[in-house]
């Protein structure tokens, strides 16, 4: 009986996983985010919008990344993404820490996907799903006022 | 009788002969001559006195830790034009062009420092200002930490400085403005007003800088850009600081090479960084399926 049930349950995470991993493109007004180098090569009339699972979250300057789990569409097998964003002192400014992600974190995320058709993307907005936490990781945020809290 | 007054055991007869005696010491007068001149000709950084510690707290306040206003350096890329001649300028349209297709030109992914004038135009990370006597340093955050020294202690320019990113700086206070002077900067760094934007300056730069605080919390550099070899005139342009406070803006460490490589295990399985597989524009792509 346990196991039954048990293997139910298996079977609707797996249909929720399926569809909640599917992204979603939307076209948006176009927001540049630049940094260390040039960020021209993403797309930012494009957000991709889906639930992922974390890989892994590489910590290091100039830019931290975060390698993501997710299907590019509907019923596709899961695949890795790779998001790019600021440096780790201005995400500390923004209350991130080396902590923030670790792997196998159920993540909704939101970025803007390479022009040329790579799995990559810069990293826009992540909400951890356990926890309910958001982070963001825009630039003018942690830079373009005094006295920052 | 002299050789005498020795100990045969420390200097033996056979090695130590009067005339070995005798050119030892013409060479150590000779030597000691030398040393006396050189020390009348070395320039000392004499070690400062309580009033030069004392003076300091009358510069300006430019505490904490300063953050660059990213939106207007942005604004500047087409509000504040650069005076570029001729041949740059069809470069840099070249530049723009590319960037503007989505394949922007990778100026600083091999993390050489962006160097002057750049790192101050288009940087998004904090510095910080040290005043101790005689000199004004800046810290920054990214490449490896940079670090400027700006000499006030009345110093020259040396007549032949070696070139280098940040160059060769002295300044002096004009009332609670720092005046900053640069030359000395290596040919091979950029005038960037963007990461995709820009040309070597080709030598013989001149920065002229006066940086003030034109706010409580805010500070101003005014910079005077002359570069013969790239630009028709002298650009005069400005960047800003906004000063915080909250300990969580206390400069991080920023080696940018690290970001050439992910932390691994070698066969002994000691931690170690092993080269990570990157796009020539700087990205990290995931692993092959």
């Amino acid at each position: 009986m346990v196991m039954r049930i048990e293997a139910v349950r298996a079977r609707s995470f797996r249909g929720i996983l399926i569809f909640a991993l599917a992204c979603s493109v939307i076209d948006v007004v176009p927001i540049p985010a630049v940094a260390h180098h040039s960020f021209a090569m993403f797309d930012f009339d494009k957000t991709v919008s889906c639930a992922a699972t974390v890989k892994e979250f590489r910590w290091t300057n100039p830019h931290v990344t975060l390698l993501i789990e997710a299907s590019p569409k509907a019923g596709d097998p899961p695949e890795i993404w790779s998001l790019e964003l600021t440096s780790p002192g201005n995400l500390t400014r923004l209350g991130w820490t080396h902590s923030s992600f670790k792997p196998g974190d159920r993540i909704d995320i939101q970025f803007n996907p390479l022009r040329d058709g790579k799995h990559g993307g810069a990293f826009l907005q992540a909400k951890v799903l356990d926890t309910g936490q958001v982070f963001t990781s825009s630039v003018r945020d942690a830079n373009d006022a005094p006295n920052l809290q | 009788m002299h050789r005498r007054e020795y100990p045969r055991r420390v200097f033996p007869r056979r090695v130590f002969s009067s005339m070995t005696a005798r050119a030892l010491g013409v060479a150590g007068l000779a030597l000691l001559a030398m040393g006396r001149l050189q020390a009348a000709e070395a320039i000392l950084n004499t070690p400062p006195k309580p009033k030069d510690w004392a003076d300091l707290a009358q510069l300006p306040d430019w505490s904490g830790v300063w953050t660059p206003n990213v939106s207007d350096q942005e604004r500047r890329e087409t509000a504040d034009p650069i005076p570029w001649n001729r041949k740059a300028a069809a470069e840099i349209a070249d530049l723009e062009a590319q960037e503007r297709a989505g394949n922007p030109k990778g100026l600083f992914v091999d993390c050489l420092p962006e160097g002057m004038p750049s790192w101050l135009l288009i940087t998004h990370n904090a510095m910080e200002f040290l005043f101790t006597p005689g000199r004004v340093t800046i810290l920054g955050e990214m490449d490896g930490n940079r670090l400027r020294r700006i000499y006030t202690d009345g110093r020259s320019h040396p007549a032949d400085p070696d070139p280098s990113f940040h160059g060769h700086s002295i300044g002096h206070w004009d009332g609670q403005t720092l005046v900053v002077d640069t030359v000395g900067i290596l040919p091979e760094t950029y005038i960037a007003p963007s990461e995709a934007v820009g040309l070597p300056n080709n030598g013989d730069m001149h920065i002229v800088e006066r940086i003030h605080l034109s706010g409580p919390d805010r500070l101003e550099d005014n910079l005077e850009i002359t570069a013969p070899h790239v630009l028709t005139k002298t650009w005069k342009t400005s960047r800003f600081l906004f000063r915080q406070r909250a300990r969580k803006y206390d400069i991080a460490e920023g080696v940018c090479l690290q970001g050439n490589f992910s932390e691994g295990k070698d066969s002994g399985g000691n931690s170690v960084f092993v080269p990570a597989a990157q796009t020539d524009k700087g990205n990290w792509l995931p692993p092959d399926k």
